[in-house]
Protein backbone atom coordinates (compact mmCIF):
# COMPACT_ATOMS: atom_id res chain seq x y z
CA UNK A 1 0.00 0.00 0.00
CA UNK A 2 1.14 3.50 -0.78
CA UNK A 3 0.06 6.92 0.39
CA UNK A 4 -1.49 9.44 -1.92
CA UNK A 5 -2.29 13.06 -1.42
CA UNK A 6 -5.51 14.44 -2.77
CA UNK A 7 -5.28 18.17 -3.21
CA UNK A 8 -8.72 19.73 -3.35
CA UNK A 9 -9.26 22.93 -5.28
CA UNK A 10 -12.52 24.79 -5.38
CA UNK A 11 -14.12 28.13 -6.04
CA UNK A 12 -15.30 29.30 -2.60
CA UNK A 13 -17.91 31.56 -4.21
CA UNK A 14 -19.69 28.51 -5.54
CA UNK A 15 -20.73 27.38 -2.07
CA UNK A 16 -22.61 30.60 -1.49
CA UNK A 17 -25.11 29.64 -4.18
CA UNK A 18 -26.34 26.57 -2.30
CA UNK A 19 -29.35 26.64 0.01
CA UNK A 20 -28.88 25.59 3.64
CA UNK A 21 -30.54 22.27 2.84
CA UNK A 22 -28.20 21.68 -0.08
CA UNK A 23 -25.22 22.66 2.04
CA UNK A 24 -26.22 20.09 4.63
CA UNK A 25 -26.46 17.42 1.93
CA UNK A 26 -22.97 18.37 0.76
CA UNK A 27 -21.55 18.24 4.29
CA UNK A 28 -23.07 14.80 4.76
CA UNK A 29 -21.63 13.49 1.51
CA UNK A 30 -18.17 14.79 2.33
CA UNK A 31 -18.50 13.35 5.82
CA UNK A 32 -19.44 9.91 4.50
CA UNK A 33 -16.42 9.85 2.20
CA UNK A 34 -14.02 11.04 4.90
CA UNK A 35 -15.09 8.25 7.21
CA UNK A 36 -13.89 5.55 4.83
CA UNK A 37 -11.02 3.57 6.30
CA UNK A 38 -8.55 4.51 3.55
CA UNK A 39 -8.47 8.15 4.72
CA UNK A 40 -5.38 8.58 6.86
CA UNK A 41 -5.19 12.30 7.34
CA UNK A 42 -6.87 15.48 6.24
CA UNK A 43 -6.43 19.18 6.83
CA UNK A 44 -8.00 22.34 5.66
CA UNK A 45 -5.89 25.29 4.62
CA UNK A 46 -6.71 28.78 5.85
CA UNK A 47 -8.86 30.84 3.51
CA UNK A 48 -6.20 33.46 2.93
CA UNK A 49 -4.48 32.31 -0.25
CA UNK A 50 -1.20 33.51 1.17
CA UNK A 51 1.84 34.84 -0.65
CA UNK A 52 4.33 33.29 -3.00
CA UNK A 53 8.03 33.78 -2.53
CA UNK A 54 10.38 34.05 -5.52
CA UNK A 55 13.87 35.31 -6.24
CA UNK A 56 14.13 36.65 -9.77
CA UNK A 57 17.44 36.03 -11.46
CA UNK A 58 20.01 38.36 -10.00
CA UNK A 59 17.41 40.16 -7.89
CA UNK A 60 16.09 40.23 -4.36
CA UNK A 61 13.74 37.59 -3.01
CA UNK A 62 10.18 38.94 -3.17
CA UNK A 63 6.81 37.80 -2.06
CA UNK A 64 3.76 38.33 -4.21
CA UNK A 65 0.11 37.62 -3.72
CA UNK A 66 -0.91 34.01 -3.98
CA UNK A 67 -0.69 32.36 -7.34
CA UNK A 68 -4.40 31.89 -7.42
CA UNK A 69 -5.52 35.47 -7.37
CA UNK A 70 -6.01 35.34 -11.12
CA UNK A 71 -8.00 32.12 -11.11
CA UNK A 72 -11.18 31.30 -9.30
CA UNK A 73 -10.06 28.01 -7.80
CA UNK A 74 -7.98 27.86 -4.66
CA UNK A 75 -6.38 24.95 -2.84
CA UNK A 76 -8.79 24.42 0.02
CA UNK A 77 -7.32 21.41 1.76
CA UNK A 78 -5.90 17.95 1.34
CA UNK A 79 -6.44 14.35 2.27
CA UNK A 80 -3.88 11.59 2.60
CA UNK A 81 -5.30 8.26 1.56
CA UNK A 82 -3.94 4.74 1.34
CA UNK A 83 -4.28 2.77 -1.89
CA UNK A 84 -2.62 -0.21 -3.61
CA UNK A 85 -1.54 1.85 -6.60
CA UNK A 86 -2.14 5.11 -8.40
CA UNK A 87 -5.09 3.73 -10.37
CA UNK A 88 -6.85 2.70 -7.20
CA UNK A 89 -6.17 6.07 -5.62
CA UNK A 90 -7.72 7.76 -8.64
CA UNK A 91 -10.69 5.42 -8.46
CA UNK A 92 -11.28 6.31 -4.81
CA UNK A 93 -10.87 10.01 -5.52
CA UNK A 94 -13.37 9.81 -8.37
CA UNK A 95 -16.03 8.93 -5.80
CA UNK A 96 -15.33 12.07 -3.86
CA UNK A 97 -18.30 14.48 -3.71
CA UNK A 98 -15.93 17.38 -4.33
CA UNK A 99 -16.15 16.61 -8.04
CA UNK A 100 -19.93 16.63 -7.93
CA UNK A 101 -19.81 20.12 -6.45
CA UNK A 102 -17.59 21.46 -9.21
CA UNK A 103 -14.25 21.17 -7.46
CA UNK A 104 -10.97 19.79 -8.81
CA UNK A 105 -8.83 17.07 -7.21
CA UNK A 106 -5.16 16.55 -7.89
CA UNK A 107 -3.89 13.06 -6.99
CA UNK A 108 -0.19 12.69 -6.11
CA UNK A 109 1.68 9.76 -4.67
CA UNK A 110 3.75 10.47 -1.58
CA UNK A 111 7.30 9.57 -2.62
CA UNK A 112 8.78 6.51 -1.05
CA UNK A 113 5.52 5.04 0.22
CA UNK B 1 -12.03 13.83 15.70
CA UNK B 2 -15.49 13.54 14.31
CA UNK B 3 -18.29 12.60 16.61
CA UNK B 4 -21.07 12.56 14.03
CA UNK B 5 -22.76 9.28 13.32
CA UNK B 6 -21.10 6.65 11.15
CA UNK B 7 -22.92 7.69 8.01
CA UNK B 8 -22.04 11.33 8.33
CA UNK B 9 -25.73 12.22 8.53
CA UNK B 10 -26.79 15.22 10.57
CA UNK B 11 -30.13 15.92 12.20
CA UNK B 12 -32.63 16.26 9.40
CA UNK B 13 -32.99 19.84 8.12
CA UNK B 14 -30.45 21.04 10.72
CA UNK B 15 -28.93 23.66 8.41
CA UNK B 16 -32.29 24.87 7.20
CA UNK B 17 -33.78 25.24 10.67
CA UNK B 18 -30.61 26.65 12.13
CA UNK B 19 -30.51 29.19 9.30
CA UNK B 20 -34.05 30.32 10.08
CA UNK B 21 -33.53 30.88 13.76
CA UNK B 22 -30.14 32.53 13.30
CA UNK B 23 -31.51 34.93 10.68
CA UNK B 24 -34.23 35.87 13.16
CA UNK B 25 -31.67 36.38 15.91
CA UNK B 26 -29.38 38.60 13.85
CA UNK B 27 -32.29 40.51 12.35
CA UNK B 28 -33.30 41.52 15.86
CA UNK B 29 -29.75 42.63 16.65
CA UNK B 30 -29.15 44.48 13.36
CA UNK B 31 -32.74 45.71 13.03
CA UNK B 32 -35.31 44.57 10.43
CA UNK B 33 -33.93 47.04 7.87
CA UNK B 34 -30.85 44.83 7.70
CA UNK B 35 -32.39 41.42 7.06
CA UNK B 36 -30.04 41.04 4.11
CA UNK B 37 -27.01 41.41 6.32
CA UNK B 38 -28.44 38.91 8.79
CA UNK B 39 -28.98 36.43 5.96
CA UNK B 40 -25.51 37.01 4.63
CA UNK B 41 -23.95 36.51 8.05
CA UNK B 42 -25.72 33.17 8.41
CA UNK B 43 -24.89 32.10 4.88
CA UNK B 44 -21.21 32.81 5.45
CA UNK B 45 -21.16 30.69 8.60
CA UNK B 46 -22.62 27.80 6.65
CA UNK B 47 -20.12 28.19 3.85
CA UNK B 48 -17.42 28.13 6.49
CA UNK B 49 -18.80 24.84 7.77
CA UNK B 50 -18.69 23.45 4.25
CA UNK B 51 -15.09 24.43 3.88
CA UNK B 52 -14.03 23.12 7.26
CA UNK B 53 -16.01 20.04 8.22
CA UNK B 54 -14.94 17.89 5.27
CA UNK B 55 -11.38 18.10 6.60
CA UNK B 56 -11.76 18.52 10.36
CA UNK B 57 -14.85 16.39 10.77
CA UNK B 58 -18.27 17.49 11.96
CA UNK B 59 -18.07 19.20 15.37
CA UNK B 60 -19.80 17.66 18.35
CA UNK B 61 -22.54 20.26 18.37
CA UNK B 62 -22.92 21.45 14.78
CA UNK B 63 -25.70 23.90 15.59
CA UNK B 64 -23.60 25.61 18.27
CA UNK B 65 -20.63 25.75 15.91
CA UNK B 66 -22.66 27.52 13.23
CA UNK B 67 -24.09 29.93 15.76
CA UNK B 68 -20.67 30.77 17.17
CA UNK B 69 -19.11 31.39 13.77
CA UNK B 70 -22.04 33.54 12.64
CA UNK B 71 -21.99 35.50 15.85
CA UNK B 72 -18.28 36.20 15.56
CA UNK B 73 -18.67 37.53 12.06
CA UNK B 74 -21.65 39.63 13.19
CA UNK B 75 -19.51 41.12 15.96
CA UNK B 76 -16.85 41.97 13.39
CA UNK B 77 -19.46 43.58 11.15
CA UNK B 78 -20.75 45.74 14.00
CA UNK B 79 -17.25 46.76 15.03
CA UNK B 80 -16.57 47.84 11.46
CA UNK B 81 -19.83 49.76 11.21
CA UNK B 82 -21.13 51.03 14.53
CA UNK B 83 -24.37 52.20 12.96
CA UNK B 84 -25.48 48.59 12.53
CA UNK B 85 -26.30 47.96 16.14
CA UNK B 86 -26.06 49.62 19.51
CA UNK B 87 -23.75 48.76 22.37
CA UNK B 88 -26.50 46.71 23.90
CA UNK B 89 -26.62 44.34 20.94
CA UNK B 90 -22.86 44.08 20.91
CA UNK B 91 -22.85 43.33 24.63
CA UNK B 92 -25.47 40.64 24.13
CA UNK B 93 -23.39 38.97 21.46
CA UNK B 94 -20.06 39.22 23.22
CA UNK B 95 -21.45 38.03 26.55
CA UNK B 96 -19.78 34.90 27.86
CA UNK B 97 -20.10 31.63 26.06
CA UNK B 98 -23.55 31.99 24.59
CA UNK B 99 -24.19 28.95 22.48
CA UNK B 100 -27.56 27.57 21.40
CA UNK B 101 -27.15 24.69 23.84
CA UNK B 102 -27.40 27.24 26.62
CA UNK B 103 -31.10 27.12 27.68
CA UNK B 104 -31.30 30.91 27.81
CA UNK B 105 -30.00 31.31 24.29
CA UNK B 106 -32.28 28.50 23.15
CA UNK B 107 -35.22 30.43 24.56
CA UNK B 108 -34.00 33.65 22.99
CA UNK B 109 -33.70 31.99 19.57
CA UNK B 110 -37.24 30.60 19.82
CA UNK B 111 -38.52 33.99 20.83
CA UNK B 112 -36.70 35.66 17.93
CA UNK B 113 -38.11 33.14 15.50
CA UNK B 114 -41.60 33.80 16.76
CA UNK B 115 -41.17 37.57 16.40
CA UNK B 116 -39.86 37.03 12.91
CA UNK B 117 -42.92 34.99 11.87
CA UNK B 118 -45.16 37.71 13.22
CA UNK B 119 -43.31 40.36 11.26
CA UNK B 120 -43.34 38.26 8.08
CA UNK B 121 -47.10 37.91 8.41
CA UNK B 122 -47.69 41.63 8.91
CA UNK B 123 -51.16 42.50 7.65
CA UNK B 124 -49.70 45.17 5.33
CA UNK B 125 -47.99 42.43 3.33
CA UNK B 126 -49.85 40.31 0.78
CA UNK B 127 -50.43 36.63 1.46
CA UNK B 128 -47.97 35.50 -1.21
CA UNK B 129 -45.37 37.88 0.16
CA UNK B 130 -45.84 36.64 3.72
CA UNK B 131 -45.55 33.04 2.56
CA UNK B 132 -42.34 33.65 0.60
CA UNK B 133 -40.83 35.81 3.31
CA UNK B 134 -41.65 33.33 6.08
CA UNK B 135 -40.15 30.43 4.17
CA UNK B 136 -37.06 32.41 3.26
CA UNK B 137 -36.24 34.00 6.59
CA UNK B 138 -37.76 31.71 9.24
CA UNK B 139 -37.86 28.52 7.21
CA UNK B 140 -34.34 28.72 5.78
CA UNK B 141 -35.58 27.90 2.27
CA UNK B 142 -33.68 29.36 -0.67
CA UNK B 143 -35.28 31.38 -3.44
CA UNK B 144 -34.90 28.42 -5.78
CA UNK B 145 -36.55 26.06 -3.29
CA UNK B 146 -39.48 28.39 -2.75
CA UNK B 147 -39.90 28.78 -6.50
CA UNK B 148 -39.82 25.01 -6.97
CA UNK B 149 -42.28 24.42 -4.15
CA UNK B 150 -44.78 26.86 -5.61
CA UNK B 151 -44.07 25.97 -9.22
CA UNK B 152 -43.06 29.53 -9.92
CA UNK B 153 -40.04 31.32 -11.38
CA UNK B 154 -36.89 32.07 -9.37
CA UNK B 155 -36.92 35.67 -10.53
CA UNK B 156 -40.54 36.17 -9.50
CA UNK B 157 -39.82 34.90 -5.98
CA UNK B 158 -36.62 36.94 -5.75
CA UNK B 159 -38.43 40.12 -6.80
CA UNK B 160 -41.21 39.46 -4.33
CA UNK B 161 -38.64 39.17 -1.54
CA UNK B 162 -36.86 42.35 -2.59
CA UNK B 163 -40.16 44.23 -2.55
CA UNK B 164 -41.04 42.71 0.82
CA UNK B 165 -37.79 43.84 2.37
CA UNK B 166 -38.32 47.31 0.95
CA UNK B 167 -41.79 47.37 2.51
CA UNK B 168 -40.32 46.32 5.84
CA UNK B 169 -37.86 49.22 5.67
CA UNK B 170 -40.33 51.80 4.39
CA UNK B 171 -43.11 50.88 6.80
CA UNK B 172 -40.59 50.66 9.61
CA UNK B 173 -41.89 47.22 10.57
CA UNK B 174 -40.43 45.99 13.80
CA UNK B 175 -39.89 42.71 15.55
CA UNK B 176 -41.86 43.91 18.56
CA UNK B 177 -44.77 41.63 19.25
CA UNK B 178 -48.06 43.41 18.61
CA UNK B 179 -50.58 43.71 21.43
CA UNK B 180 -54.34 43.80 21.85
CA UNK B 181 -56.45 43.70 18.69
CA UNK B 182 -53.41 43.95 16.47
CA UNK B 183 -52.01 40.81 18.08
CA UNK B 184 -55.26 39.00 17.36
CA UNK B 185 -55.28 40.14 13.72
CA UNK B 186 -51.64 39.25 13.28
CA UNK B 187 -52.08 35.84 14.88
CA UNK B 188 -54.91 35.12 12.44
CA UNK B 189 -52.64 36.11 9.59
CA UNK B 190 -49.83 33.92 10.92
CA UNK B 191 -52.15 30.92 11.14
CA UNK B 192 -53.51 31.52 7.65
CA UNK B 193 -50.00 31.69 6.24
CA UNK B 194 -48.99 28.49 8.04
CA UNK B 195 -52.10 26.68 6.86
CA UNK B 196 -51.55 27.90 3.32
CA UNK B 197 -47.99 26.53 3.37
CA UNK B 198 -49.26 23.22 4.75
CA UNK B 199 -51.94 22.86 2.10
CA UNK B 200 -49.51 23.58 -0.70
CA UNK B 201 -47.34 20.78 0.60
CA UNK B 202 -50.24 18.46 1.28
CA UNK B 203 -51.52 18.88 -2.26
CA UNK B 204 -48.16 17.69 -3.60
CA UNK B 205 -48.30 14.40 -5.40
CA UNK B 206 -46.06 11.41 -5.62
CA UNK B 207 -43.42 11.99 -8.22
CA UNK B 208 -43.48 15.70 -7.62
CA UNK B 209 -40.55 17.46 -6.11
CA UNK B 210 -39.95 16.38 -2.53
CA UNK B 211 -39.48 20.02 -1.66
CA UNK B 212 -43.24 20.38 -1.71
CA UNK B 213 -43.62 17.78 1.00
CA UNK B 214 -41.06 19.70 3.03
CA UNK B 215 -43.67 22.44 3.17
CA UNK B 216 -45.87 20.24 5.41
CA UNK B 217 -42.97 19.66 7.77
CA UNK B 218 -42.16 23.33 7.89
CA UNK B 219 -45.79 24.38 8.46
CA UNK B 220 -46.04 21.88 11.29
CA UNK B 221 -42.81 23.19 12.81
CA UNK B 222 -43.96 26.81 12.62
CA UNK B 223 -47.37 25.90 14.02
CA UNK B 224 -45.80 24.03 16.92
CA UNK B 225 -43.55 27.00 17.61
CA UNK B 226 -46.55 29.33 17.89
CA UNK B 227 -48.52 26.75 19.88
CA UNK B 228 -45.70 26.43 22.42
CA UNK B 229 -45.46 30.18 22.95
CA UNK B 230 -47.19 32.29 25.56
CA UNK B 231 -49.50 33.89 22.97
CA UNK B 232 -50.97 30.58 21.87
CA UNK B 233 -54.75 30.23 21.84
CA UNK B 234 -57.00 27.19 21.37
CA UNK B 235 -57.26 27.90 17.65
CA UNK B 236 -53.49 27.58 17.29
CA UNK B 237 -53.70 24.12 18.84
CA UNK B 238 -56.61 23.27 16.55
CA UNK B 239 -54.52 24.16 13.51
CA UNK B 240 -51.53 22.14 14.69
CA UNK B 241 -53.83 19.19 15.49
CA UNK B 242 -55.36 19.37 12.04
CA UNK B 243 -51.98 19.52 10.30
CA UNK B 244 -50.45 16.73 12.39
CA UNK B 245 -53.42 14.39 11.90
CA UNK B 246 -53.50 15.01 8.16
CA UNK B 247 -49.73 14.74 7.77
CA UNK B 248 -49.86 11.42 9.64
CA UNK B 249 -51.78 9.95 6.72
CA UNK B 250 -49.32 11.08 4.05
CA UNK B 251 -47.31 7.82 3.98
CA UNK B 252 -50.47 5.79 3.32
CA UNK B 253 -51.91 8.09 0.69
CA UNK B 254 -50.34 6.18 -2.17
CA UNK B 255 -49.64 2.46 -2.46
CA UNK B 256 -46.43 0.72 -3.51
CA UNK B 257 -47.23 1.35 -7.16
CA UNK B 258 -47.65 5.06 -6.50
CA UNK B 259 -51.42 4.89 -6.92
CA UNK B 260 -53.81 6.94 -4.83
CA UNK B 261 -55.55 5.15 -2.00
CA UNK B 262 -58.87 6.43 -0.70
CA UNK B 263 -58.86 7.40 2.95
CA UNK B 264 -61.16 4.50 3.87
CA UNK B 265 -58.98 1.96 2.16
CA UNK B 266 -55.67 3.20 3.50
CA UNK B 267 -53.48 0.81 5.43
CA UNK B 268 -53.75 2.37 8.87
CA UNK B 269 -50.50 0.71 9.92
CA UNK B 270 -48.73 3.10 7.60
CA UNK B 271 -50.06 6.16 9.38
CA UNK B 272 -47.42 7.99 11.34
CA UNK B 273 -48.13 7.13 14.99
CA UNK B 274 -46.04 9.92 16.47
CA UNK B 275 -47.84 12.54 14.38
CA UNK B 276 -51.19 11.10 15.42
CA UNK B 277 -50.07 11.36 19.04
CA UNK B 278 -49.00 14.95 18.47
CA UNK B 279 -52.30 15.67 16.73
CA UNK B 280 -54.40 14.33 19.59
CA UNK B 281 -52.30 16.20 22.14
CA UNK B 282 -53.00 19.49 20.38
CA UNK B 283 -56.60 18.52 19.74
CA UNK B 284 -57.10 18.19 23.49
CA UNK B 285 -55.43 21.55 24.02
CA UNK B 286 -57.71 23.12 21.43
CA UNK B 287 -60.75 22.29 23.56
CA UNK B 288 -59.85 24.83 26.23
CA UNK B 289 -62.28 27.72 26.09
CA UNK B 290 -65.44 28.16 24.03
CA UNK B 291 -63.85 29.18 20.80
CA UNK B 292 -64.81 27.02 17.82
CA UNK B 293 -63.05 27.83 14.58
CA UNK B 294 -62.80 26.27 11.15
CA UNK B 295 -59.55 24.73 12.30
CA UNK B 296 -61.46 23.08 15.15
CA UNK B 297 -64.05 21.59 12.82
CA UNK B 298 -61.41 20.31 10.42
CA UNK B 299 -59.29 18.94 13.24
CA UNK B 300 -62.37 17.18 14.63
CA UNK B 301 -62.99 15.54 11.24
CA UNK B 302 -59.38 14.41 10.99
CA UNK B 303 -59.45 13.18 14.60
CA UNK B 304 -62.60 11.14 13.98
CA UNK B 305 -60.91 9.44 11.04
CA UNK B 306 -57.76 8.84 13.07
CA UNK B 307 -59.72 7.40 15.97
CA UNK B 308 -61.41 4.71 13.88
CA UNK B 309 -59.55 1.41 14.12
CA UNK B 310 -60.63 0.37 10.66
CA UNK B 311 -62.74 1.72 7.83
CA UNK B 312 -65.87 -0.04 9.17
CA UNK B 313 -65.80 1.87 12.42
CA UNK B 314 -65.54 5.40 11.04
CA UNK B 315 -68.22 7.46 12.75
CA UNK B 316 -69.73 9.08 9.67
CA UNK B 317 -72.68 10.74 11.44
CA UNK B 318 -70.19 12.55 13.68
CA UNK B 319 -68.09 13.54 10.69
CA UNK B 320 -71.18 14.89 8.95
CA UNK B 321 -71.97 16.95 12.03
CA UNK B 322 -68.50 18.50 11.94
CA UNK B 323 -68.89 19.20 8.23
CA UNK B 324 -72.18 20.97 8.99
CA UNK B 325 -70.32 23.13 11.52
CA UNK B 326 -67.53 23.77 9.08
CA UNK B 327 -69.95 24.68 6.31
CA UNK B 328 -71.76 27.09 8.64
CA UNK B 329 -68.47 28.89 9.21
CA UNK B 330 -67.16 28.59 5.68
CA UNK B 331 -69.89 27.95 3.11
CA UNK B 332 -67.47 27.31 0.25
CA UNK B 333 -68.21 24.94 -2.62
CA UNK B 334 -65.13 22.86 -1.81
CA UNK B 335 -66.35 22.31 1.76
CA UNK B 336 -69.80 21.45 0.37
CA UNK B 337 -68.28 18.89 -1.96
CA UNK B 338 -66.35 17.22 0.84
CA UNK B 339 -69.46 17.30 3.00
CA UNK B 340 -71.36 15.47 0.26
CA UNK B 341 -69.10 12.47 0.72
CA UNK B 342 -70.14 12.29 4.37
CA UNK B 343 -73.80 12.79 3.37
CA UNK B 344 -73.53 9.77 1.09
CA UNK B 345 -72.20 7.65 3.95
CA UNK B 346 -74.94 8.71 6.35
CA UNK B 347 -77.99 9.30 4.16
CA UNK B 348 -77.07 7.40 1.02
CA UNK B 349 -75.71 8.36 -2.40
CA UNK B 350 -79.04 9.63 -3.75
CA UNK B 351 -79.26 12.46 -1.23
CA UNK B 352 -75.60 13.31 -1.70
CA UNK B 353 -76.17 13.50 -5.43
CA UNK B 354 -79.09 15.86 -4.92
CA UNK B 355 -76.95 18.15 -2.75
CA UNK B 356 -74.11 18.16 -5.24
CA UNK B 357 -76.51 19.26 -7.95
CA UNK B 358 -76.53 22.76 -6.48
CA UNK B 359 -72.76 22.90 -6.82
CA UNK B 360 -72.69 22.30 -10.53
CA UNK B 361 -73.21 25.96 -11.33
CA UNK B 362 -70.35 27.06 -9.07
CA UNK B 363 -67.75 28.87 -11.10
CA UNK B 364 -65.05 27.76 -8.68
CA UNK B 365 -65.72 24.08 -9.35
CA UNK B 366 -65.98 24.26 -13.13
CA UNK B 367 -62.42 23.14 -13.69
CA UNK B 368 -62.28 20.98 -10.58
CA UNK B 369 -62.04 17.30 -11.48
CA UNK B 370 -63.11 16.23 -7.98
CA UNK B 371 -66.69 17.39 -8.49
CA UNK B 372 -67.02 15.04 -11.45
CA UNK B 373 -65.10 12.29 -9.69
CA UNK B 374 -67.35 12.44 -6.64
CA UNK B 375 -70.47 12.50 -8.82
CA UNK B 376 -69.18 9.54 -10.79
CA UNK B 377 -68.56 7.69 -7.56
CA UNK B 378 -72.08 8.36 -6.26
CA UNK B 379 -73.71 7.38 -9.57
CA UNK B 380 -71.76 4.15 -9.61
CA UNK B 381 -72.96 3.37 -6.10
CA UNK B 382 -76.51 3.88 -7.34
CA UNK B 383 -75.82 1.42 -10.12
CA UNK B 384 -76.01 4.10 -12.85
CA UNK B 385 -72.78 2.91 -14.43
CA UNK B 386 -73.17 4.59 -17.82
CA UNK B 387 -73.71 8.04 -16.31
CA UNK B 388 -70.89 7.42 -13.85
CA UNK B 389 -68.58 6.59 -16.73
CA UNK B 390 -69.47 9.88 -18.45
CA UNK B 391 -68.45 11.76 -15.34
CA UNK B 392 -65.12 9.98 -14.98
CA UNK B 393 -64.42 10.56 -18.66
CA UNK B 394 -65.17 14.27 -18.27
CA UNK B 395 -63.03 14.43 -15.12
CA UNK B 396 -60.12 12.94 -17.05
CA UNK B 397 -60.28 15.94 -19.37
CA UNK B 398 -59.55 18.32 -16.51
CA UNK B 399 -56.19 19.14 -15.00
CA UNK B 400 -55.10 16.65 -12.34
CA UNK B 401 -52.03 14.71 -11.33
CA UNK B 402 -50.86 11.47 -12.88
CA UNK B 403 -51.82 9.30 -9.86
CA UNK B 404 -55.25 10.96 -9.84
CA UNK B 405 -55.60 10.24 -13.54
CA UNK B 406 -54.71 6.58 -13.01
CA UNK B 407 -57.18 6.42 -10.13
CA UNK B 408 -60.01 7.72 -12.29
CA UNK B 409 -59.12 5.38 -15.12
CA UNK B 410 -59.51 2.49 -12.68
CA UNK B 411 -62.89 3.87 -11.64
CA UNK B 412 -63.83 4.17 -15.27
CA UNK B 413 -62.88 0.53 -15.81
CA UNK B 414 -65.07 -0.37 -12.86
CA UNK B 415 -68.03 1.37 -14.54
CA UNK B 416 -67.49 -0.59 -17.69
CA UNK B 417 -67.11 -3.97 -15.97
CA UNK B 418 -70.53 -5.64 -15.63
CA UNK B 419 -69.92 -6.83 -12.06
CA UNK B 420 -68.36 -3.58 -11.02
CA UNK B 421 -67.49 -3.42 -7.38
CA UNK B 422 -66.46 -0.26 -5.66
Amino acid sequence: MSLYMLLLYDDPKHWGTLSPEEMQKAVEKYGAWTKKSFTKDSARLAEDVGRVLRRPKGGQARSTDGPYSETKEVLGGYYTIEAANYEEAVKLALEHPHLEYGGTIEVRQVWGT
Amino acid sequence: MSTATETGALIEHLFRHQAGRMVAYFTRLFGPAHIDLAEETVQQAMVRALQTWPYQGVPENPGAWLFRVARNSAIDAIRRDKSLAGDEALAEMTSADSSPSDPLIEEQLRDDELRMIFMCCHTDLSRETSVALSLKTVGGFSVREIARAFLSEDTAVAQRLVRAKRQIREHGMSLDMPTGDELKRRLDSVLEVIYFIFNEGYAAHEGQDLIRQDLCTEALRLGSLVAASSISTPRVHALVALMALQAARLPARVDQAGDLVLLEKQDRNRWDRSLIGLGFYHFDQSMAGDEVTEYHAQAAIAATHARAGDSESIEWPLILEFYDQLFAMNPSPVVALNRAVAVAKVHGPAQALAEIKQLEQEQKLQQYYLLLAVRGHLLLELGRAAEAADNFRAALELPCSEPERRFMRRRLDACEAPLASK
